[in-house]
């Protein structure tokens, strides 16, 4: 039922990331494609690739409200007392938050290419399978690391406003800082697939850069671990 | 020891910084009782609540729920399965609705007792369709004790359990309390109003500025305090009645008024060894207790 507490908690927000990114996924292939001929191949994989350029921000922008709320945001509204006498451990109340998180992140990268391969079909256009794939896979497990920085700043800030707004900033950063210095090491560019994209086709290679995705995953292991220790320290 | 306990605890405190929210508390609450916890605002009583039921850690000392360390995470867990708990605010989650709360509630008590569940929702009039938020303050009193009352607890911690309630739900809850105490469960309230204290308690428990002043049974709290009304023919001989058990003397021209904590008999021995007109004794009523108590503490303190 703790899955279901949290189901409740982020519905509202998940519903209408997911509303906006199928949307803006499905109506903008479907404008573009109007403009390039089934034969023009590499254009069509170019307007895909676009198409996860806009996603990532949409998404990144999206997991991080999903990370937001918990128990330290329930103690700023008072919940926080109903949820902790019960018998459970504030581990297992943290993780159920990130399952559902994790199902509602991976929806939220999936449902929206579901969309864009219906587009491409009704419109009888080529679409590879294994491209949609590793633009889901790059966007999902690269981009989780936004997911845990999203719980470990709702995790040590419990302001309605403050903690997104921290959050946000700190995406910002991310983004300045890596594309001015560290390009190649650069989670944004990671998720888009400009690391790896080949330019002349603008195709993702066979092979998925899994050694980013696993740092990109480390990380987020780290900021989850870190968000369960400072819940199970504090005070409330 | 902690067999005939509830709750006890050694020494515990918890400081904030250099104020100290509870400080050495020595509290004992036996089993099967009604036991007040009384104290002003900010005496510290939902700060002792919560390191009870462990969402507090203390500075030092240890305590014990239902035989459970508060301070071992686990156990403190498992204790909570054993205990149930109405927050001051009665905080509920908003966005469920009545019947969405009381199944999620439902689903960590395996003892939960759907007939008590029924019974309490047609008695409190609530409506199951309606999200919690748009609930009176009543309403939402009510569900809390619902869930509460509910899932078959050893010991019941209600906060303010009568904040909100209208005077017949007051009623209805003192009367519950009473019930649930026959059932051999034990009650831990704290509680603004002594009227209602005075009704249902076995033991009563006074705190002030983190320090528990009073822990006795009400009947002996009753037994005890005495006030002593003496009237002289000239001006009353204050100074002769201050010794050991005399908490509070009050003169007003030939009129001295006396509030013993005990030893009444000394204070009417001395009255009649200096001729008083007039010695009356009379019992001192919860309320004035409290506020002597705690007003007194001001005094030293000052």
């Amino acid at each position: 039922m703790l899955w279901y507490k949290s189901w409740l908690e982020t519905k509202p927000r998940f519903l209408t990331s997911l509303a906006t990114l199928t949307v803006f996924c499905a109506v903008f292939v479907y404008q573009a494609q109007g403009f390039v001929r089934p034969e023009w191949t590499r254009d069509l994989n170019r307007l895909l690739f676009v198409n996860q350029q806009f996603l990532v921000i949409m998404w990144v922008l999206s997991v991080v409200l999903l990370g937001m709320g918990g128990i330290i945001r329930e103690k700023a509204i008072g919940t926080s007392e109903l949820t902790l006498a019960l018998p459970v451990g504030r581990m297992r109340l943290l993780i159920s938050r990130i399952g559902v998180g994790l199902l509602e992140a991976i929806a939220l990268g999936l449902v929206p290419w579901l969309a864009v391969v219906s587009v491409m079909s009704i419109v009888r256009k080529p679409i590879l399978a294994s491209q949609v794939t590793s633009y889901v896979v790059l966007l999902v497990a690269g981009g989780l690391v936004f997911f845990a920085m999203g719980i470990l700043v709702s995790s040590l800030v419990g302001g309605e406003y403050t903690a997104p707004a921290l959050a946000f900033g700190i995406v910002l950063l991310v983004a300045i800082i890596s594309d001015a210095w560290f390009r190649e090491y650069s989670v944004w560019r990671l998720v888009t697939g400009d690391l790896s994209i080949d330019r002349s086709t603008f195709l993702l290679p066979q092979h998925l850069p899994w050694l980013g995705i696993l740092a990109s995953l480390s990380f987020a292991l780290l900021m989850v671990a870190a968000s369960v220790f400072s819940v199970q320290r504090r005070d409330f | 020891m902690t067999n005939e306990f509830a709750i006890i605890t050694h020494a515990l405190s918890k400081s904030y910084g250099k104020n100290a929210a509870v400080q050495e508390l020595d509290l004992s609450v036996k089993l099967n009782r009604i036991t007040a916890f009384l104290g002003r605002n900010g005496a510290g009583k939902s700060t002792t609540i919560k390191m009870l039921i462990g969402m507090i850690r203390p500075t030092c000392g240890s305590g014990a729920v239902l035989g459970g360390d508060i301070t071992d995470t686990a156990a403190n867990r498992d204790l909570r399965r054993r205990v149930a708990y109405v927050a001051e605010d009665k905080p509920l989650y908003g966005y469920m609705t009545v019947e969405q709360i009381i199944r999620f509630a439902k689903s960590f008590y395996p003892d939960w007792r759907t007939d008590v569940e029924e019974k309490l929702l047609q008695e409190y009039e609530l409506p199951i369709e309606r999200k919690v938020k748009t609930l009176s303050k009543g309403m939402r009193t009510k569900l809390a004790l619902l869930l509460a009352f509910a899932r078959r607890p050893d010991l019941l911690i209600l906060d303010e359990p009568s904040e909100g309630l209208d005077p017949v739900g007051i009623e209805h809850l003192l009367r519950s309390l009473v019930a649930q105490a026959a059932d051999g469960v034990s009650i831990f309230f704290s509680s603004h109003q002594i009227a209602e204290v005075e009704r249902v308690a076995d033991h009563v428990c006074i705190l002030e500025k983190g320090r528990l002043l009073i822990d006795q049974s009400l009947d002996e709290l009753r037994q005890s305090y005495r006030r002593i009304d003496l009237v002289f023919d000239s001006t009353a001989p204050e100074h002769e009645f201050r010794f050991s058990g005399v908490q509070r003397i009050e003169a007003r021209g030939h009129h001295l008024s006396v509030l013993a904590q005990s030893n009444a008999e000394a204070v009417v021995e001395r009255a009649r060894c200096l001729n008083a007109l007039s010695v009356e004794v009379s019992p001192v009523a919860l309320r004035d207790i409290f506020l002597e108590t705690v007003k007194e503490d001001r005094r030293a303190l000052v």
